[in-house]
């Protein structure tokens, strides 16, 4: 494959539509036919590039907003092109929510909503899903849980059934707890041998600190994953799933009357307790660093042909009016093919398969992140010029030619989100829990559409920078401690994969008296 | 400009008809199909619901197409096609096609490789005129150091995606053990380290010459675009591309099919940096749209979908012996693989393993599965198929693949038949006849330094 395809989209997650937009008839003129040939020349038949027409810009639609008479509020879009309907039930609960060493509880307390729930076990609610057809999956992040539904038409009422379920009814037995929990213990282990996913932790970790809200990833840890209980996961439930926080995003071929009819069957029942809801936590940003240099953490993976690097640095919460203008900015660095990161580490200098960066959309402030993969004995290089393009970036900004190409990137982001209804549908829930209003993918297009390149420079120079960054490398020690401190990056910080510092952590073990 | 939004759109692109029998009675995307007098398949499918424009290429060459020697070599130049001509020099492909708001991306399997390029309406030009140039000049045009650059990126691509991921290995050595040398699946698409450091710019040169050909090639123009512009553009910009003639598919070459069959069980382990181990069993199974090969992609989720599948529920659910349990049938043009695997929890033996799913193996051998089962399965599949009209990427994609693999582009609707129409009797007979216990490779990846 020419190129990791998460290089150009995956970052801006997204708008959704409740209808496919109708474009009107194309201003484009067409083609031009290739010109005449100079005299002295002789005669291409491809003639000169082509000038694209501009497309026109793009409104996504916002949902019809209204509230149940339990307190549920629905976002309904319909979107009648495709006989298929994704609803997800989202609250603004996540791992943020988890309580100090136990981390994942918000993840696992959602995993077993599907676990057995209503009137059927765990194989029997799983058979039912298959019998339609459909997919039903639950999950969480930081700032939200959730349980999401993708269903023909005609198994619409069955398929809200089974997801009614899973969240007003779900069992959390005994017996399903231990295998879900055996299971996630071992996923946990398996996460410390993949690089990619080691740099995440740790990047989290070290930047924002392990106690902080976002310091400790959503899926846990392995260190207290045994502390997390199947009584703290129901009680999880019952604080933070109630109708009153919770919405439920509908998108696709469904009308309000089918839809209210489904509600009432599947929902209906569901009451908010009198007691007070599970708070909303919004974290403070991570402690500013206050150093011109990154720091440099390295977790040792013996014999790798390749370093994993991974830059992060704070950026700012979603709901900051800055945001779509930093996204935007982002693409002209690292967020498509063209960008700089990918320009100058791969396809000037041959070190990696590619480069990229990008924005974490969060409630509290997230993270700018830039990432690579380098082969071992090119990484001091690859990371000296991974910082230059970031600095150079921040100082001087991004040419006019970068400023309209970002914006039509942006664009054209915006429709591909449009395309399936389960990809608006997420992005939908996603608005929904982090309170950012049902008309936010309008606003958030527009506000990315407005900025002009000074808009774009003066956020590039606050966000993109080495100053106050943290930078992990996932790579073989023994070949790389050397020529980096040679290369002036240090002192190097070795830490486990879980971002323990590997002195502290063979400390801790030895007392332990485990492996 | 802004767009008005229409709750009632009807869809121009696919025809759906919801049923009580099925989710859909038709999966029909609307195309047409002509042939240039060069010999290039052009395919329209047009749909205005998204001011978005796709033009998908296929060419008829894969890994199973290489030299000798030069394994990995598809693939490189799959990358070496972005390296430019003297219209739009090295990196221009990609900048002129970002600039517009377009991206576009690649892939090389055994069989074909396939480019894409996705852009607003109104690019469709510029599209086009990239794709017609480096189909006219790139080759001639190639140069040691665009090779090299490439190379390098190449080989980072094998160390990311392979080498420095977990089970990794697995990708390279499978087809190895499963096909005997000289046969043309043997070697992986990534090829070696050792053949892509040989690769040399004349090989370039030669193997463009002979295969990116416009007689080899399909080319399809799906979403918002008026076909009267398009095809004035392929007539002047592609119909005047001369043609050396298609090349020749080598197929099996000199090689006996029924010499190449395994005959025996084929073992291996290799270490790997995992947590876990894994056992990795595999058979040769029927080709491509073959019959048997829509009943194994039924089988695979009979077997491994949901918690109530056949392994799941034996492996992972009772015996709690597995951590994880996946198959699938990974279909190609002149064979396909059926591939089970099955994670080890801490602890378990992989011999608990291999016996417990032979188990349940025999039993789908030895009886039908139920017509309940099947029909879960089957109502899977319905639900994917309809999924996949979603997006026009995914249908030039597939407007395409039916193209190259059978010649017709509108095969969705016979291609969904194949699973409504298998019956619990013809699982079990492809079960029967694919998966022999004594004719199949058990590939296990054991932790580095660990135990067996």
């Amino acid at each position: 494959m020419k190129a990791l395809s998460t290089l150009g989209l995956a970052l801006l997650v997204a708008a959704c539509g409740g209808a496919a937009p109708v474009v009107p008839p194309p201003v484009a003129p067409p083609a031009a036919p290739p010109p005449p040939p100079a005299a002295s020349a002789p005669a291409d038949p491809l003639g000169p590039e082509p000038v694209p027409t501009l497309a026109p810009t793009f409104q996504p639609p916002a949902p019809t907003v209204y509230t149940t008479a339990n307190g549920l509020t629905v976002w309904l879009l319909e979107r009648h092109v495709l006989p298929l309907v994704a609803v997800t039930v989202t609250i603004p609960n996540g791992a943020a929510s988890d309580p100090k060493g136990e981390a994942g509880l918000a993840r696992e307390s959602a995993d077993m909503l599907d676990e057995g729930a209503g009137k059927r076990g765990a194989i029997e609610y799983s058979k039912a899903v298959d019998d339609l057809g459909a997919r039903v999956s639950s999950g969480a992040s930081s700032d939200r849980s959730y349980v999401q539904l993708s269903v023909t038409k005609r198994e619409f009422a069955a398929g809200m059934q089974l997801l009614g379920d899973a969240v007003v009814r779900p069992r959390f037995e005994a017996k399903e707890w231990k295998r879900v929990h055996d299971l996630w213990m071992n996923v946990l282990k398996q996460r410390q041998t993949v690089p990619r996913e080691v740099a995440r932790v740790v990047a989290a970790a070290t930047l924002y600190g392990i106690d902080h809200p976002y310091g400790h990833p959503v899926d846990g840890l392995v260190s207290t994953a045994p502390n997390v209980a199947l009584e703290a996961a129901k009680k999880f439930h019952d604080a933070a799933w109630r109708p009153d926080r919770a919405t439920i995003v509908v998108v696709g071929d469904v009308t309000k009357g089918d839809l209210d009819a489904q509600l009432d069957a599947a929902f209906g029942a569901w009451k908010a307790p009198k007691s007070a809801p599970m708070p909303i936590v919004t974290p403070p940003p991570p402690a500013p660093s206050g150093a011109d240099q990154p720091r440099i953490v390295m977790v040792d993976r013996e014999d790798a042909s390749q370093a994993v690097v991974s830059f992060v640095r704070p950026g700012l919460a979603a709901a900051d009016p800055r945001d779509p203008v930093l996204e935007r900015a982002n693409v002209a660095l690292g967020g498509s093919f063209t960008s700089r990161l990918n320009e100058d580490l791969r396809e000037k200098h041959g070190w990696s398969y590619g480069a990229s960066s990008g924005v974490q959309l969060m409630r509290g402030v997230g993270m700018v992140v830039a990432s690579g993969s380098f082969v071992t004995d090119k990484t001091p290089e690859a990371l000296k010029a991974m910082l230059g393009d970031i600095d150079d970036f921040g100082h001087a900004g991004m040419t006019e030619d970068e400023a309209q190409k970002t914006r039509l990137q942006t664009r054209a982001e915006f429709v591909e989100q449009y395309e399936t209804i389960e990809h608006t549908c997420l992005a939908l829930a996603h608005d929904a829990s982090l309170g950012l209003g049902p008309d936010w993918e309008a606003k958030e297009a527009a506000l990315a559409d407005q900025a002009d390149r000074q808009a774009l420079n003066g956020v590039a120079a606050t966000f993109f920078g080495r100053a106050g960054a943290t930078v992990v490398i996932v790579g073989p020690r023994a070949k790389l401690e050397g020529p980096l401190t040679q290369a002036g990056f240090g002192p190097i910080a070795f830490v486990d994969a879980e971002g323990k510092s590997v002195v502290a952590a063979a400390a801790a073990t030895k007392t332990k008296g485990t492996k | 400009m802004r767009f008005r939004v229409s709750l009632a759109l009807a869809l121009a692109c696919a025809t759906l008809v919801s049923s009580t029998a099925h989710a859909a009675d038709d999966i029909a995307i609307p195309f047409t199909k002509t042939v240039l007098p060069n010999g290039m398949t052009v395919i329209f499918s047009e749909d205005h619901s998204l001011p978005k424009v796709v033009v998908d290429i296929v060419y008829r060459v894969g890994s199973r197409f290489e030299e000798p020697h030069r394994t990995g070599f598809a693939h490189l130049f799959e990358h070496l096609m972005f390296m430019g001509t003297r219209r739009a020099p090295s990196g221009e492909f990609d900048r002129s096609m970002e600039a517009a708001g377009g991206m576009n991306n690649a892939n090389t399997s055994e069989d074909r490789t396939d480019f894409y390029d996705v852009a607003p309406a109104g690019s469709l030009p510029l599209l086009l005129w990239l794709e017609a140039d480096r189909l006219r000049d790139l080759g001639p045009l190639m140069t040691k150091e665009k090779l090299d650059l490439q190379r390098d990126v190449v080989r980072n691509e094998r160390r990311q995606q392979i080498e420095n991921r977990p089970y990794g290995l697995v990708r390279l050595r499978m087809p190895e053990l499963l096909y005997p040398e000289g046969h043309p699946y043997h070697h992986p698409v990534i090829g070696s380290h050792e053949d892509l450091e040989a690769a040399q710019v004349d090989d370039v040169k030669a193997f463009f010459a002979k295969y990116y050909d416009p007689a080899n090639a399909s080319l399809c123009i799906a979403g918002d675009f008026k076909p009267d512009e398009a095809t004035q553009l392929l007539q002047s910009w592609f119909a005047t591309i001369p043609s050396k003639g298609k090349p020749q598919d080598p197929g099996m070459g000199a090689i006996d099919p029924a010499s190449v069959a395994l005959k025996s069980v084929v073992r291996e382990t290799v270490q790997d940096h995992v947590e876990l181990a894994r056992t990795y069993l595999a058979w040769q199974s029927p080709k491509a749209m073959a019959k048997g090969d829509a009943e194994l992609d039924l089988l695979a989720s009979v077997l491994t979908k949901g918690k109530a599948s056949r392994l799941y529920q034996a492996l992972v659910y009772e015996k709690k012996l597995a951590q994880d349990v996946s198959a699938n049938q990974e279909s190609g043009v002149l064979g396909s693989t059926f591939e089970i695997r099955a994670t080890a929890r801490p602890g378990v033996s992989l011999d608990a393993i291999e016996a417990a799913v032979d188990a349940e193996l025999a039993k789908v051998t030895q009886r039908p599965v139920t017509k309940d089962e099947l029909a879960r399965a089957k109502n899977g599949f319905e639900t994917e198929f309809v999924e996949r009209l979603e997006s026009v990427d995914e249908r030039a994609a597939i407007l395409n693949e039916y193209q190259a693999q059978m010649g017709d582009p509108g095969y969705a609707q016979r291609d969904l038949d194949r699973y409504r129409n298998a019956t619990v009797e013809d699982v079990q007979a492809t079960a029967l006849k694919v998966l022999d216990p004594n004719a199949r490779v058990i590939l296990r990846v054991v932790p580095k330094g660990g135990a067996k």
